[in-house]
């Protein structure tokens, strides 16, 4: 198992090496000058000559690399070329209400979609399955962005039942009053494909031999669906989850944005539109490292979950 | 027993009310006012400022020595941290600030419990920080290459690194505590106005090397509000300055529509309300649904939004029926249509090229610009310098208006003939098109429809060219841009700021149409050395026409700034130039609002 974890810790080296290239010749190629917004509408090329010497985008391309690396091994990005916030500041302050909205919502869809998944697989071709594989199909195809700005009307504004918008710095307060509305839009798009798609694990689990040894043995259809189908059914569940992890490094944009959340999704998108390098920078980073481990992560939990799981 | 539980049960409930009533009282006389911003502040360094909506917080926390009358229209320059008007002699050259005394920073760890006072050194600073390298100030325009001897000290500062704060400055004179001389490198009537910008609020010098690197973090002015909670990109509030002087509301204005305001808050001591809670709110439909639920108590409504909001230019009746008002004003700002002089296909002097210029000008249909762009909060503008702004000619009439046959009867007679698709060749047959720069916005691609089939009306092909916004502002400046629709609004509120546009040594910085007239250039340096003036003015007629006979530009509209607020707001008066005005406001508090 150490081996193992070393052989992968080692080849995620040159996955992040041609990540950094990719991102650094790509923000090169059409990441805009940000020279030209910092130096004000008024400025003269010598201030835009200035910007560029002091942001270092005026050395070479080498040795810009090779000052992109350093700061991958040491971990500090600088400071935000629009802000002069450094990029730790910003990525320590903006990820909780990220994760405050995004970690409730992944618990909720996955216990929700995997009861109702283990429900339609019990019941499937009836009514009920048919009927939620139905709602399921509506719900994936309505945008996000419909759900928000139907969702803050209705609820927020009409009804009452929410703040428009808002976020405060005090935690109890953001997860009571604040984030429920936001969570509740950003569920009703994620359940539906999830729902599908684990009923499809379940099912493919439902349909083995060993689940119909287990009924012929006797065992009770709640033992055999919890014990044997949902433990199996576990592995590829997992796998989608651990996929989805890295995902909350970036935030929820538009649920950020529409509801005034000072998330990392907002901020990220903000850097791209001022060509805020360092901050694009530190984002694409930590979102491969955080792909890269969460891979292994999988990986040693299929080792746990399935002992005739060979790591090589 | 019973007796003594229930009277156990009487006090204590006694006392819970009272607690109760306690926590319920404070908020209701404390005053807060709540708004919110599109887009999220960058700091507040002053000297770094960019942005409005920075600049609208930085104007209630720093002072600056000049402002405008709240409301005075059109806008007038007051005294804010000067004692009087600067006494301005020797053509313009030499302006006398005069300090108020006993003006007071707002309280910070720096001062260590000492009430630090305001005075000439610290103005001498905050002016020359602007010219500091390292600050990167994107309105060291202001001063730049105007102050005797202040563009020595950065010359020197980018040979060593270090700018040097202490090197006497014969510009920057201090005759005393409260004074301060400053001499301009030529005439320039309108240095009043660069010190009336919130990023010239002045600063103390032990504050900014406190925090340095981190000044942004650590604003302490004079104003009348200083920063209280800070969420960085969400929001911020602003509570009462407790070392700010004693003011009164003060203002007069003969516009009787302006009376019941005077009425209702002239004595009041400046600020009224306690705290000021700014929410960063980037959606429009977030933004205006907190407004209707009244959460918000001032929204400038967003464009797309007026539809919902104005009948014509009235406020709707159901919004009127909830005692919502609303306050329209003319944004100084105008939109223009710019073709560069220098394009390989567009550009030249010759005749045909002028011709050619002005009939895709004269195609360009403004009408359908402000029914579909703006809808409809926009207005045919033809002078260069919009209503609202000293110089501005509200009588002026273009010579560019929207006439496509006769465009296409001037391409004809040019010998601009059409191929078989429809389309125009060049006079020598070669393919004729117009390359339009937008960026990538929903609106870019409307106005992208709008100008291919304004250009197809006179048959000439349309070729758009796509680019983010600062590799626009690049091209531009590159003179890479063969045409575009540009917008701009004013720095400060003199005709200068915009004439300079098209001035030829601004080629390769504003002049993006590339306009190089030693005739305009010439007229324009006149204009520069003379006030706000009728002889001023004729000036800038013969600019206007130069540019409309030689094709470069075509002034397009100007837009109509709409501002919502609510019945429990007091002494609002929607102003075109300061990026803010709570500290003029009072809200009546008889009822919880929000």
């Amino acid at each position: 198992m150490a081996g193992f974890i070393v052989r992968r810790v080692l080849q995620m080296i040159p996955t992040l090496l041609g990540v950094i290239l990719l991102v650094f010749f790509l923000f090169n190629a059409v990441g805009g000058d940000p020279a030209y917004i910092l130096a004000g509408k008024m400025a003269s090329a010598e201030d835009i000559a200035n910007i560029r010497h002091q942001l270092g985008t005026d050395q070479p391309v080498y040795i810009q690399l090779e000052i992109f690396i350093r700061q991958i091994v040491t971990g500090n990005f600088g400071d935000s070329w629009a802000t002069h916030e450094s990029v730790a500041h910003i990525f320590k302050t903006r990820l909780t209400p990220s994760l405050i909205l995004l970690i409730p919502m992944m618990i909720i869809e996955t216990l929700t979609a995997v009861c109702l998944a283990l429900l339609v697989s019990v019941l499937r071709g009836s009514f009920i399955d048919q009927s939620l594989m139905v709602i399921s199909t509506v719900m994936m195809s309505i945008s996000l962005l419909v759900y928000i700005i139907v969702g803050q009307y209705l609820f927020a504004s009409m009804l009452g039942w929410f703040p428009v918008k808002g976020w405060s710095d005090s935690l109890w307060r953001d997860i009571t009053v604040y984030a429920p509305l936001p969570i509740l839009l950003g569920l009703m798009v994620s359940i539906a494909p999830s729902l599908r798609l684990y009923r499809t694990f379940i099912l493919d689990e439902i349909n083995q031999d060993y689940v119909r040894t287990a009924r012929a043995k006797g065992l009770t259809e709640t033992r055999v669906l919890f014990t044997h189908v949902l433990k199996n059914a576990a592995i590829p569940i997992l796998t989608n989850l651990l996929m989805g992890l890295p995902g909350l490094l970036t935030g929820a944009f538009l649920l950020e944005r529409f509801f005034a959340i000072p998330g990392i999704g907002r901020e990220i998108i903000l850097a791209v539109e001022r060509s805020d390098f360092p901050i694009i920078k530190a984002a694409t980073v930590y979102v491969a490292v955080a792909t890269m481990l969460a891979n292994l992560l999988a990986d040693i939990l299929y080792r746990y979950l399935d002992p005739r799981v060979n790591l090589k | 027993m019973i007796n003594h539980l229930r009277q156990l049960v009487t006090k204590s409930s006694f006392f819970f009310l009272g607690i109760a009533l306690y926590i319920n009282a404070y908020p209701a006389h404390l005053k807060v006012f709540h708004l919110s911003m599109s887009a999220a502040e960058t700091g507040f360094d002053p000297v770094m400022t960019s942005d409005l909506n920075t600049a609208a917080i930085e104007e209630q926390i720093f002072e600056s020595l000049l402002t405008y009358d709240y409301l005075a229209r059109p806008v007038k320059l007051v005294p804010r941290l000067a004692a009087q008007m600067p006494q301005i002699t020797n053509q313009g050259k030499t302006w006398l600030f005069t300090l108020k005394k006993g003006v007071i920073f707002a309280p910070d760890p720096v001062f260590k419990n000492h009430r630090r006072e305001v005075n000439a050194a610290d103005v001498a600073y905050t002016i020359k920080r602007f010219m500091d390298p390292k600050n990167r100030s994107p309105y060291k325009f202001l001063v730049d290459h105007k102050i005797v001897g202040l563009n020595a000290l950065a010359d020197a500062a980018k040979k060593t690194g270090h700018f040097d704060y202490d090197a006497p400055v014969a510009g920057l004179e201090i005759v005393g505590p409260y004074q301060i001389r400053i001499h301009l490198t030529g005439t320039d009537y309108n240095f009043g106005h660069a010190m009336a910008q919130p990023m010239f609020g002045i600063v103390a010098r032990e504050v900014i090397e406190a925090y340095h690197g981190d000044s942004a973090s650590h604003p302490v002015g004079t104003g009348p509000y200083m920063l209280g909670e800070w969420i960085r990109s969400a929001s911020m509030t602003l509570v009462k300055n407790p070392n700010y002087r004693h003011e009164l509301w003060h203002f007069t204005s003969q516009d009787p529509l302006d009376q019941p305001l005077i009425k209702e808050m002239t004595g009041k001591p400046i600020p009224q309300i306690d705290k000021i809670d700014i929410q960063i709110v980037e959606e429009s439909q977030s933004a205006y649904l907190s407004f209707l639920k009244g959460e918000l108590d001032v929204l400038g409504v967003p464009g797309q939004f007026a539809p919902k909001v104005l009948s014509g230019d009235q406020l709707k009746p159901q919004l009127k029926r909830q005692g919502i008002l609303l306050q329209r004003l003319v944004d100084p700002s105008i939109a223009y249509y710019f073709i560069n002089v220098q394009d390989p296909m567009l550009g030249g002097m010759s005749l045909s090229r002028i011709a050619l210029r002005r009939a895709i000008l004269m195609a360009l249909n403004d009408d359908e610009m402000i029914r579909v762009i703006y809808k409809g909060q926009a207005f045919r503008e033809a002078f260069p310098i919009p209503e609202g702004v000293a110089g501005h000619d509200a009588t002026y009439q273009s010579l560019i208006n929207y006439n496509p046959r006769e465009a296409n009867d001037l391409l004809d007679k040019m010998g601009f003939r059409k191929d078989k698709d429809g389309y125009r060749l060049e006079v020598d047959g070669s393919p004729l098109y117009v390359k339009y720069t937008t960026s990538l916005t929903s609106q870019d691609r409307d106005l992208e429809e709008i100008m291919k089939k304004s250009l197809d009306r006179i048959g000439i092909r349309f070729v758009s060219e796509k680019l983010k916004f600062p590799e626009i502002i690049r091209a531009e400046r590159s003179c890479r841009v063969a045409m575009r629709l540009s917008a701009w609004i004013a720095d400060y509120p003199d005709g200068d700021n915009f004439m300079q546009l098209w001035y030829g040594p601004h080629t390769h910085e504003n002049n993006a149409s590339c306009y190089q007239d030693s005739e305009w250039d010439k007229i324009y340096e006149k204009s520069e050395a003379l006030p706000n003036s009728p002889e001023r003015d004729q000036l800038y007629r013969q600019l206007a026409r130069l540019l409309e006979i030689n094709g470069v530009t075509k002034v397009s509209t100007s837009h109509i700034r709409n501002v919502l607020i609510q019945p429990w707001v007091l002494g609002y008066k929607a102003h075109p130039i300061l990026p803010s005005t709570w500290s003029y406001l009072d809200i009546n508090s008889q009822g919880d609002h929000h």
